[in-house]
């Protein structure tokens, strides 16, 4: 579905992606770990656009995302959960969810827009709840929630989820790794970039490792979660 | 002791409730009768903040009063018929001064939408205020255009330059933009100034035509009042439109998260374009007005004071509220003008008028209430 091909990504002099490969079938899990500034969010930025690339080239669907402008890149069903979840604090919750519609508005009629909706609230039954109330006065798990949904309300054919774990309590790490599994299940393919690196590999299907702008490792989930170096370095066992 | 504590003390809030209105009501009686009315004001508000915190009273039920539906439907026709009648009661003087706050409620109009909607602080609005009201004195004394067909040329030259600035400003966010805006509000200012043969320098452009329409003049005040009016009122309407559509909901997400914005497949730098062209418009609009209705325009009226004048009606009526706009700029038009008998005194007490609306309503008179009705 995806692909990534020599990928070289710089911030002004300093290099942050280098040769980075990286395949995505359909249907796929995948994740990519990797301690701080190993380029993992670089490369979620530069797949969105937001980050042009030095050189190399990405085929998503057979179609060149190159000199892609972000918008174009969400028009083509890739939609990114940015780091941090960033909705937006002062709408209320249905109309940020209206306002991951946006792209649709030209692709389909307001029927798909409905049914997302719903699609939506069904993933997170707290979100129906709150329908009326301000996306800033959510508890953190909520605005994630929230986050997801928004994203998933543009009809996406891939996610990009970037930390989606980061400041949550356990419990509600949990929830929302169960939910991207079940995300992924009705058909989403999803790009999963991971600092809880145990629970990223379980979910996943494969997994990257990435270290200062390289991959290190790749291979199937399972089987990087019990790679010695792997553990010796992200696991912590 | 912070501003909450000061908030939440029944005696130090009715002290500052009091003075304020004290300090408004002092130039229009003698300070004896400000200080009268303060003792009073001062006796019943502590006296009722106090009953209200000892909690004698039972809690009285909360009401949410919804007017009735022959009242709101009322309410819109009730303004404008009040709007139409005005210029029978007002002597010329007020005619005047209403006249000066309906070209301010066009300006804040058009920097509610870069400001306000889209978040993109603008320190040099004064700038396209000037534009428009250059090109016209410059078209109709030069080529003899009129007023009507000048409408549609102000603006779209207005526009334009709103539209050329943008583009490399664009590149900037925040801080960084808001000096960029005060440059370019300074330059044109600059330009004006020093281009004599277009705009005869400091001298200004004098002998600016009035509007006529079907060969009448428009030139009696009460007919320039319903002019400027019928101008503000076509704004509200397509502001209001464009706000509660795709475009405006776009630049209410640029302002409350640009990055998120763009990753729901926005695109920032365009909507940011339309915001700056669309704004800029009724700068340009108002000022045509303003030149036809002055019949001369110099450097002088469209300094940065009038930039941070404009911005302080947004702000006072409300960021993102275009009824906030317009009752910022009629306030403080109209402030001003009923602080005369002061004379000196008159900025002195406006400005502590402002500092203390911002310490009692950040969100300023209409920003709390949300303006964009997301329709489904």
């Amino acid at each position: 579905m995806l692909k990534l091909l020599s990928i070289h990504t710089s911030y002004g002099h300093i290099k942050a992606l280098k040769d980075i490969d990286i395949e995505i079938a359909k249907g796929e899990i995948v994740c990519l770990i990797g301690s701080n500034g190993a380029g993992k969010t670089t490369t979620l930025l530069t797949i969105s656009g937001i980050l042009k690339p030095d050189s190399g080239d990405m085929i998503f669907e057979g179609e060149s995302l190159k000199n892609m402008a972000p918008h174009n890149v969400v028009n083509k069903g890739i939609c990114q959960v940015p780091e941090g979840r960033r909705i937006f604090p002062r709408l209320t919750v249905s109309e940020n969810l209206e306002m991951g519609a946006y792209s649709i508005g030209k692709r389909q009629k307001t029927k798909g827009k409905q049914y997302n909706m719903e699609k939506v609230f069904n993933l997170f039954p707290v979100l129906k709840e709150r329908t009326k109330q301000m996306g800033g006065t959510l508890s953190g798990g909520e605005q994630q929630m929230l986050a997801i949904g928004r994203a998933l309300m543009a009809n996406p054919k891939l996610l990009l989820l970037d930390e989606p774990s980061l400041g949550l309590a356990p419990i509600m790490v949990s929830k929302i790794f169960k939910t991207i599994k079940e995300i992924n299940e009705e058909g989403v393919t999803i790009l999963l970039v991971e600092q809880n690196a145990k629970a990223a590999l379980r979910l996943s299907h494969r997994g990257y490792v990435l270290e200062n702008g390289v991959i290190k490792l790749s291979g199937r989930g399972e089987d990087l979660l019990h790679n010695e170096n792997v553990k010796k370095a992200y696991l912590g066992d | 002791m912070n501003y909450e504590t000061i908030k939440k003390h029944p005696v130090l809030k009715s002290l500052l409730i009091s003075l304020f209105a004290a300090i408004l009501f002092l130039p229009f009686k003698d300070i004896k009768s400000s200080t009268i009315l303060f003792a009073i004001m001062f006796i019943f508000i502590s006296a009722v903040l106090l009953i209200k915190k000892s909690q004698i009273l039972p809690a009285l039920p909360k009401i949410r009063w919804a007017p009735p539906h022959f009242l709101r439907a009322a309410s819109v026709p009730s303004v404008i018929m009040v709007f139409i009648l005005l210029p029978f009661y007002l002597n010329d003087y007020y005619l005047d001064v209403l006249i000066m706050s309906g070209i301010y409620m066009l300006l804040a109009l058009g920097l509610n939408i870069i400001v306000g909607f889209t978040g993109l602080l603008n320190l040099g609005f004064a700038a396209f205020y000037a534009i428009g009201a250059y090109t016209y004195a410059v078209v109709n004394t030069k080529l003899g255009l009129d007023f009507w067909v000048s409408v549609p040329l102000s603006a779209g030259i207005t526009a334009l330059s709103g539209i050329v600035l943008a583009i490399p400003a664009l590149r900037l966010r925040g801080d960084y933009l808001a000096i960029v805006t005060l440059g370019f509000g300074e330059i044109a200012r600059l330009v004006l100034n020093n281009w004599d043969s277009l705009t005869n320098g400091p001298n200004g452009i004098t002998g600016i035509a009035r509007p006529s329409l079907f060969g009448a003049s428009l030139d009696k005040l009460n007919t320039y009042y319903y002019l400027v009016f019928i101008f503000v009122a076509i704004a509200v309407i397509i502001i209001r439109r464009v706000e509660c559509s795709r475009i405006g909901r776009a630049w209410i997400s640029i302002k409350e998260n640009e990055i998120a914005a763009s990753s729901l497949g926005i695109n920032t730098t365009k909507y940011k374009l339309y915001a700056f062209g669309f704004g800029t418009v009724w700068a340009g609009i108002a000022g045509i007005l303003f030149a036809s209705k002055m019949q001369f325009v110099s450097p002088e009226s469209f300094t940065f004071m009038e930039s941070v004048l404009i911005l302080s009606m947004v702000i006072v009526g409300g960021l993102g509220n275009t009824f906030g706009a317009i009752a910022g700029a009629f306030i403080l038009v109209l402030l001003p003008e009923l602080l005369r008998e002061v004379q000196s005194y008159r900025m002195l007490i406006l400005g502590i008028a402002l500092v203390l609306l911002m310490l009692f309503r950040p969100q300023g008179i209409l920003g709390g209430f949300k303006s964009v009705h997301f329709r489904r």
